[in-house]
């Protein structure tokens, strides 16, 4: 028998109504079977015509004779199939021009010497040929990227990057009448003095909030210089607290009323953290980063569901806390920007919670460092920076991202102090009513172990509080939902089941929230040394010594060709055997962009 | 005018000789282009700026089912490539075995469907639809969305087997207090899909569920499946193995079987890999006498080949004795074929002397295909060097089909 919808009336699949699939939907395609010209390939022993050769990545453990296919794809030379085949990939083509270009257009300007209008008069010039062109234009890149000149290393980057680079550095925001600036203490530049507490703010940057966003993350990274120890403080969004001016508030919400200067006064006077810097990061950047590089190849370690993934990028324009389901397969696949993000953001997608996520992170910058340790990353580094511009602003000079970064990337992840102010440092509860938030559920911070834990951690000594409430120290906080139980004061981080910091205004379901019953000690079954494609052991040279200024008074300049040629100039010769360290400070800006996006310092 | 004509002779001279030259190899170059001569090639664009995909089709006989950019094609060796659905969603595509339609996934942001298209082309079919709406449940956001995915016919055609979450709300008993999210097995009649689907093989609880079912050719109570889940003792260490299961017993015993994790959950599914390995995409035979599968562990993953375990030990599930018989065949008799850097989703040719998988090569997956060998004791190796089918980049999260 027939299927019933070969007979009947039938449901045609609307294709152009339905809506775009998330991070796949291409729109639709055009079917060009067998229009254009099929590129042809260097030919290899045996090969057929025409037919590309295989990229040079694998090679397989069984080879056979030559020819025992009519194909070339086995035995050939490797050619790499990308200088092939377009994959048109969003962002490739962008590049800079090539040496060897540069001199054809001035050649074809020049005009054949013998229509020289001065005829005779002048010696007829010889042309150099191409070849010798070609030669000398690699010689002239290769000195460049060599570290040949630091001037050019500067010229290059102040031509290409500094327009990105300087709207993202160096955007001071002044303090709030009241704000303390611990800057003034700073004398001698970033991680040369006393402690540093660098303030990062993540923000969902779609055009929902038409400009206005919330700060979904708020992590305080601490860094002691003289120990070198790093610790990470991460507050949960929804705390409910004093943002002072405006009274009790959740604290995503003090990023959108007053930007970084309120949330940075909000942090000081609610636990007496001084902030001396601050990130903000827009997670839109890291879906414009990895489109940019072409998507990023990964090996979806088990399948991803997840009912409760904050729909928070795209177009979603009336519900800032709209939810979206997921279901990535698992198994290697390609992964483009909002795929990738979602991969590595999902906290519902297994049991071992962070856990797993770190796993996820890990493969995702495997990934993508692999795509920018290709050479061919130059040609679409200011892309990439200029993706990064509207996304990461730090007030921050340049030199200063790049010795965090250096400083960061020498410390042992797993000796990274990490502490989530979830239970039992708060719990859930709702705003009271005739107040701000009113009914909303909000968390309620848990001050009794607050207190001691931000002591130990940022070493605050008796300028720790919890002056949480307005007014006073805590007597207005509603009551909480549940009563935490209080627990000994301790740094280590708790593992609920699922961060409690996921992005949610509908409650989720109560499954995700109930305790859990399982441990979520670390899982065996992954490999926790993620190898690095960056060089990490040498540590870039702290290049300057100017003094930091107060973030109150004229940001320091660092227009400095000479400081910023000797940050670039390691790094920079070191392209040429395949190590691409810093990329004229790119990779530093990218890290802090990833920083704030996984909410990680192990991010390199 | 001597000199001056000689010059000129010269000048033709030499710009008929370049010219030639330059023609011939014009000529040699269009002729691979245009697959004129000795090679078959095609190539497949995907519109302008997008995936262009060229396709040897001189390596392979028969046709393979597989998606670009998310659209299904079918790829020839007849010169007849083309696209048969172009919505840039599509995921799973499965061939009947009548050679007639082609069941695959369109997948939306929420949801996905479970639609039939013919294998000559036309208008696609939603056989199911997972479209829902989100609905508050008291403080909490609960929605009617519904995954669908992979499907895979049985041997006669009449029935399709198909992943799903559809009963993610009824089982908050047996698995934590919460929506079973995860992928469960389910079947349909292909001639009314719009029956209540059948509980085909549970999921366990928080590792995503299972992948890649599949009936044994030549046995219409066997499936093969992946199952993802966590270990009992710690519920922290991933275990993914392949399961065989009869279809029909948790229909033919209602109320018996039941998901859940391990120690909590009962169902009828048996493991036939053991749990120190990753072993995921099981590919049958065309016989149904060996099983394909990619093996994975921190540093390689590989294809292999093993025999499928004796026919009885689907009919005695959750039995000691039969859960180790159950693994001896992979124990003993599995034999490697290659390893090779993301290589997947395993398909057999029709006669069973090739197989195809997908290479990441070039920074891209591509189809690739060896020839088969196999020995006295019946073991699997690959003769002489794998070919390149396609290169450019097919979607390697979706699996080929190779039908005659």
């Amino acid at each position: 028998m027939p299927p019933a919808y070969q007979n009947g009336p039938q449901s045609p699949v609307s294709f152009a109504g339905r809506p775009g699939m998330g991070g796949m939907g291409n729109g639709p395609q055009m079917f060009a079977l067998g229009q254009g010209q099929y590129p042809g390939a260097p030919q290899g022993p045996g090969g057929a015509p025409g037919f590309p050769q295989q990229g040079g990545y694998n090679s397989f453990n069984q080879p056979g004779p030559n020819g025992l296919f009519s194909m070339g794809a086995v035995n050939a030379p490797p050619a790499p199939l990308a200088d092939t085949f377009e994959r048109g990939r969003a962002g490739a083509g962008t590049g800079l021009p090539a040496t060897g270009a540069q001199g054809y257009r001035e050649r074809r300007s020049d005009g054949p010497p013998s229509r020289d209008p001065r005829g005779g008069k002048h010696k007829k010039k010889r042309r150099m040929p191409l070849w010798a062109r070609l030669v000398i234009g690699f010689l002239i890149t290769l000195i460049v990227l060599l570290g040949g000149g630091a001037a050019a290393t500067y010229a290059y980057y102040q031509f290409y990057l500094s327009g990105s680079v300087n709207s993202i550095v160096n955007q001071q925001v002044a303090r709030n009448s009241g704000e303390g600036d611990p800057n003034s203490s700073l004398t001698n530049g970033i991680l040369t003095g006393p402690r540093v507490n660098i303030l990062l703010l993540g923000s969902d940057t779609d055009q929902k909030f038409q400009g206005k966003f919330i700060a979904q993350t708020d992590i305080i990274v601490t860094i002691d210089p003289s120990s070198h120890t790093v610790g990470m403080l991460s507050i949960p969004r929804d705390f409910f607290i004093n943002v002072p001016g405006y009274g009790m508030h959740k604290l995503d919400e003090a990023y959108g009323i007053g930007g970084v200067a309120l949330s940075r006064m909000t942090i000081e006077q609610d636990f007496g953290i001084p902030i001396n810097y601050y990130a903000w990061v827009g997670l839109d950047g890291f879906i414009k980063v990895i489109n940019e590089v072409g998507g990023v190849d990964v090996d979806v370690l088990h399948p991803i569901v997840d009912d409760n993934y904050p729909d928070d990028v795209g177009k979603n324009a009336n519900n800032p806390y709209a939810l979206k389901r997921l279901y990535l397969a698992p198994g290697p696949q390609h992964l483009d920007g909002p795929s990738a993000l979602e991969y590595v953001r999902s906290r519902h997608a297994d049991l071992v919670g962070d856990f797993g996520r770190s796993v996820r992170q890990q493969q995702v910058l495997t990934a993508l460092k692999t795509r920018l340790a290709n050479p061919d990353i130059f040609n679409k580094l200011s892309a990439i920076a200029g993706d990064l511009k509207g996304y990461l602003t730090t007030d921050m000079a340049l030199p200063d991202v790049l010795k965090l970064m250096n400083f960061a990337r020498s410390l042992d992840p797993g000796k990274i102090d990490k502490l989530t102010l979830g239970p039992p440092y708060s719990s859930s509860g709702t705003a009271p009513a005739g107040g701000n938030d009113a009914g909303a559920d909000v968390v309620i911070p848990n001050c009794d172990l607050i207190v001691p834990a931000i002591q130990k951690m940022l070493q605050l000594g008796s300028k720790a509080v919890c002056n949480i409430a307005t007014g006073d120290n805590g007597n207005s906080v509603p009551q909480p939902l549940t009563t935490p139980t209080p627990q000994a004061s301790s740094t280590s981080t708790p593992q609920p089941p699922y961060a409690p910091d996921t992005p949610q205004a509908h409650p989720t379901s109560p499954s995700w929230n109930a305790p859990w019953p399982y441990a979520t000690s670390t899982p065996s079954v992954y490999a926790t040394s993620t190898p690095h494609f960056y060089a990490t052991s040498t540590p870039q040279p702290e290049a300057t010594s100017t003094p930091q200024a107060s973030s109150t008074s004229t940001p320091p300049t660092y227009a400095d060709g000479d400081n910023l040629a000797a940050l670039f100039s390691d790094s920079t010769g070191s392209v040429l055997s395949g190590n691409l360290a810093n990329l004229f400070g790119v990779q530093s800006l990218l890290e802090l962009m990833l920083m704030g996006t996984f909410e990680s310092t192990d991010v390199f | 005018m001597y000199s001056r004509g000689k010059i000129q002779f010269m000048k033709r001279t030499t710009f008929s000789w370049s010219t030639l030259l330059l023609l011939a190899l014009l000529a040699l170059s269009v002729q691979g282009c245009l697959g004129i001569g000795g090679s078959n090639q095609k190539s497949i664009g995907t519109g302008s700026g997008g995936q262009q995909v060229s396709v040897n089709q001189d390596v392979f006989k028969g046709k393979f089912y597989l998606t670009i950019s998310h659209n299904l094609y079918v790829l020839s060796g007849n010169n007849t490539s083309q696209e048969l659905v172009n919505t840039g969603n599509v995921v799973d595509p499965a061939v009947s075995p009548d050679g007639k339609w082609v069941a695959f996934i369109q997948k939306y942001k929420q949801y996905s469907d479970l639609s039939v298209v013919s294998t000559s082309g036309g208008r696609a079919h939603v056989l199911r639809s997972g479209a829902g709406k989100f609905y508050p449940v008291g403080p909490f956001m609960h929605n009617s969305f519904v995954w669908y995915a992979q499907p895979a016919w049985s041997a006669d055609g009449s029935t399709l087997l198909f992943l799903s979450d559809l009963e993610k709300e009824d089982w908050y008993a047996h698995t934590t207090d919460a929506p079973m999210l995860d992928m469960q097995v389910f079947s349909i009649p292909f001639n009314n899909p719009q029956a209540t689907p059948k509980d085909v093989a549970y999921a366990s609880f928080g590792d995503g569920g299972n992948r890649d079912a599949s009936y044994r050719p030549g046995h219409t109570n066997q499936i093969i499946y992946t199952h993802y889940t966590y270990d009992s003792a710690t519920r922290t260490k991933q275990e993914i193995q392949l399961f065989m299961e009869n279809p029909t017993t948790i229909s033919k015993h209602p109320g018996v079987y039941y998901p859940g994790m391990p120690g909590t959950g009962f169902d009828p599914g048996i493991a036939i890999t053991p749990t120190n390995v990753e072993i995921i995409e099981p590919a049958f035979s065309p016989d149904g006498s060996s099983i394909a599968y990619v093996k994975r562990n921190a540093t390689n993953i590989s294809l292999d080949v093993m025999p499928a375990p004796p026919d009885n030990i689907t009919a005695t599930p959750n039995d000691p004795k039969t859960e180790q018989q159950a693994l001896q065949a992979y124990q003993t008799q599995s034999s490697h074929l290659l390893t090779q850097l993301y290589v997947q989703e395993p398909a057999w040719s029709p006669d069973g002397t090739q197989i195809a998988y997908f290479l990441y090569t070039g920074n891209s997956f591509d189809l690739w295909i060896a020839n088969l060998t196999r020995d006295a004791a019946g073991k699997y190796s690959v003769k002489g060097s794998p070919v390149q089918v396609t290169s450019g980049g097919v979607d390697g999260e979706s699996h080929p089909v190779w039908t005659n």
